[in-house]
């Protein structure tokens, strides 16, 4: 008909007629009209009813079960509870579950009711719809996810750690430093006769006496007392060393060094070079005279 | 297989009931026939067969669909693919030879877009879906398992009564998805439950399995997602009794987008040229500056003065220093 009317002569006939109105005139196409025969869906639906009882059917048609998580976070439920947002993967996937979820629970007990059971008991053993070994395969996917999982929160966590344990490092280091720093401007200041005083050298320890722990004092102080003052003479940075004599009067006379017990002790525990040997000699050696007279003898 | 089924009916088997059966993963033959005879006791009378066929072209996770159908459905058949050249009526005839009163024909095509016809066989109605988001029972995500062969329960959407045609689908949904009770190849218990969804016009199927008394499910079964085009009053033909409006055929949306994107690659390139003409242009030269009172004051106005000679060099103030030193030591 369309093309009939774009012919000249129609279309001249039709204004003429009065169809056409003057102005431009523009071909729309008439929308499409969609079917949607109402009753004859009907019809066919009542054909189409088979008159089941709800035992062979097991059909129910219910709105999603509550919403306990959203509950439970205090959120008020969605307003459009019935429309469910189609991209909202998780939401959507929520509201199927419950669906299924709301089914179930008014579905058991009438199950019950007809002697159909839902239980399967321990001794039925049948084909399931998935293999053993497919199930296998489910779990086995399922573990390595966990292990993954844990891995990376160890991972994170030692990272954590070496993290700290860097920082705690870098600062004792960093601590130490300044400490032997002060120490050495402290010798030096010393070293150039700017200050008399050896506090520095007590300074430690004052300052230690104070951080460290109150009972252990007692115990510490003694042994170590002695052996750090000799160390720290021989080897610490405290006064002049290189251009003093050893063997002075002074330090003949000096007997301070002297352990009689040590000195005069035989050596305890079995002696330490007579172990294997056992042989004299191992405790007491005679004297020189004693010696050459050995010797001459042999 | 078949003689052992003209045997069901005997007294001989009403002793078996409490048998234990015991199932190797391949299923023994002689575990099959026990559990056979064992569920005698009611008879199966909603004869309600489903044929689960498709035609040529389907790709694999088609053919993974309609083989996992036919595991859920026990009351289901199979028949070789259909040539893509026979015409659609043809189906109603292989119906009737299986003997089947329900089918399920999947349509592939272009290798891509897949339709699902469903319908009740020799008068009934039927519709077309375009089936999308297809996931198998093989993925490793569904970790669900059911009795194969077991009964399902079947969940819809109260929006399925609100339209007539949603009404006439939910119908024959019931009727092909549900197994019958006591048919030979069903396992007495129900374990799963198979929930239809309407959901930004489409049809969501889902299929949980049921762990706990207490409804905690875990979905198992295949997954999809039915997009409605046309319900006809005929099986696989007949007039239309219902178009869905806000159906768009695949080939028409990748049209769609492929023309947006052609679109905007014509937008960008007039929007150079436009630009590129823009800079070409003649510019006119503006006689009166428009901008020009902007900075002009009401206070009097500085003489303008030309400068001929260059300025004289300032002082560097580093030398500042040094006449002083000089200084310092001429007074010396």
């Amino acid at each position: 008909m369309i093309e009939k009317l774009l012919k000249k002569k129609n279309l001249q006939e039709a204004f003429s007629k009065g169809l056409l109105k003057p102005g431009m005139n523009v071909l729309v196409d008439k929308p499409k009209k969609l079917v949607n025969n109402v009753e004859g869906m009907k019809q066919c639906l009542a054909g189409l009813r088979k008159d089941l009882p709800w035992v062979e059917r097991l059909d129910l048609t219910n709105p999603p079960a509550e919403d306990v998580i959203f509950k439970a976070e205090g959120k008020a439920p969605t307003a459009s509870k019935g429309d469910v947002n189609a991209d909202d993967d998780f939401q959507r996937e929520m509201f199927f579950y419950r669906q299924a979820q709301a089914t179930v629970l008014e579905a058991l007990p009438l199950l019950n009711k007809h002697g159909i059971s839902t239980k399967r008991p321990d001794d039925y053993f049948a084909e399931m719809a998935k293999s053993d070994q497919h199930m296998q395969k489910i779990r086995k996917k399922l573990i390595s996810k966990q292990l993954i999982l844990e891995k990376s929160e160890k991972a994170k966590k030692l990272r954590e750690q070496r993290k700290f344990g860097k920082k705690v490092q870098v600062e004792v280091i960093q601590k130490r430093q300044k400490e032997k720093k002060a120490m050495m401007t402290a010798v030096k200041k010393y070293q150039k006769g700017m200050t008399d005083k050896l506090d520095f050298l007590e300074g430690d320890k004052k300052t230690s006496k104070d951080s460290s722990q109150g009972p252990k004092k007692a115990v510490t102080k003694k042994g170590s007392n002695a052996k750090r003052k000799y160390k720290d003479q021989k080897f610490g940075f405290g006064g002049k060393k290189s251009g003093k004599k050893w063997n002075t009067k002074e330090s003949y006379n000096d007997v301070s060094g002297f352990r009689a017990k040590v000195a005069h002790a035989k050596s305890g525990k079995g002696g330490k070079k007579g172990k294997g040997g056992g042989g004299g000699k191992q405790n007491k050696r005679p004297g020189k005279s004693v010696r050459k007279k050995m010797k001459s003898r042999s | 297989m078949s003689a052992f089924k003209r045997k069901r009916g005997g007294q001989a088997h009403v002793g078996k009931k409490a048998k234990k059966v015991k199932f190797v993963a391949d299923g023994g033959e002689a575990a099959v026939e026990a559990e056979q005879e064992k569920r005698n006791e009611g008879k199966w009378t909603n004869k309600e067969r489903v044929l689960i066929f498709s035609s040529r072209g389907i790709n694999f996770r088609t053919r993974h669909l309609m083989q996992d159908l036919r595991t859920m459905m026990p009351h289901s058949k199979a028949d070789t693919k259909m040539d893509r050249k026979d015409k659609l009526f043809v189906v109603n005839e292989v119906c009737e030879i299986k003997n089947c009163n329900k089918c399920l024909f999947f349509e592939a095509k272009k290798k891509q877009d897949l339709y699902m016809w469903i319908s009740n066989s020799p008068h009934g109605p039927s519709a077309k879906f375009l089936v999308q988001n297809i996931h198998t029972l093989a993925e490793l995500k569904m970790t669900g398992n059911c009795l194969k062969g077991s009964r399902p329960l079947l969940s819809f959407d109260p929006k399925f009564d609100k339209e007539p045609h949603y009404a006439l689908l939910k119908e024959l949904f019931t009727q092909t998805f549900s197994t019958p009770r006591y048919h030979p190849k069903s396992q007495p218990f129900v374990d799963h439950v198979f929930t239809f969804t309407i959901a930004d016009n489409r049809i969501w199927f889902r299929n949980y399995q049921i762990i706990e008394e207490d409804a905690s499910l875990v979905e198992v079964g295949p997954r999809f997602v039915l997009n409605l085009i046309k319900v006809f009053q005929g099986s696989f033909g007949g007039p239309t009794l219902y178009e869905n409006p806000d159906f768009q055929s695949p080939n028409m949306h990748r049209r769609e987008i492929r023309l947006a994107a052609a679109a905007r690659v014509r937008e960008k390139q007039m929007v150079k040229e436009m630009q590129k003409m823009k800079r070409t242009e003649a510019k006119e030269d503006l006689a009166r500056d428009v901008t020009a009172d902007v900075f002009l004051t009401p206070a009097d106005e500085k003489p303008v003065h030309i400068q001929t000679e260059a300025p004289e060099p300032k002082m560097v103030k580093k030398n500042k220093h040094k006449a002083f030193k000089r200084q310092r030591m001429k007074m010396w």
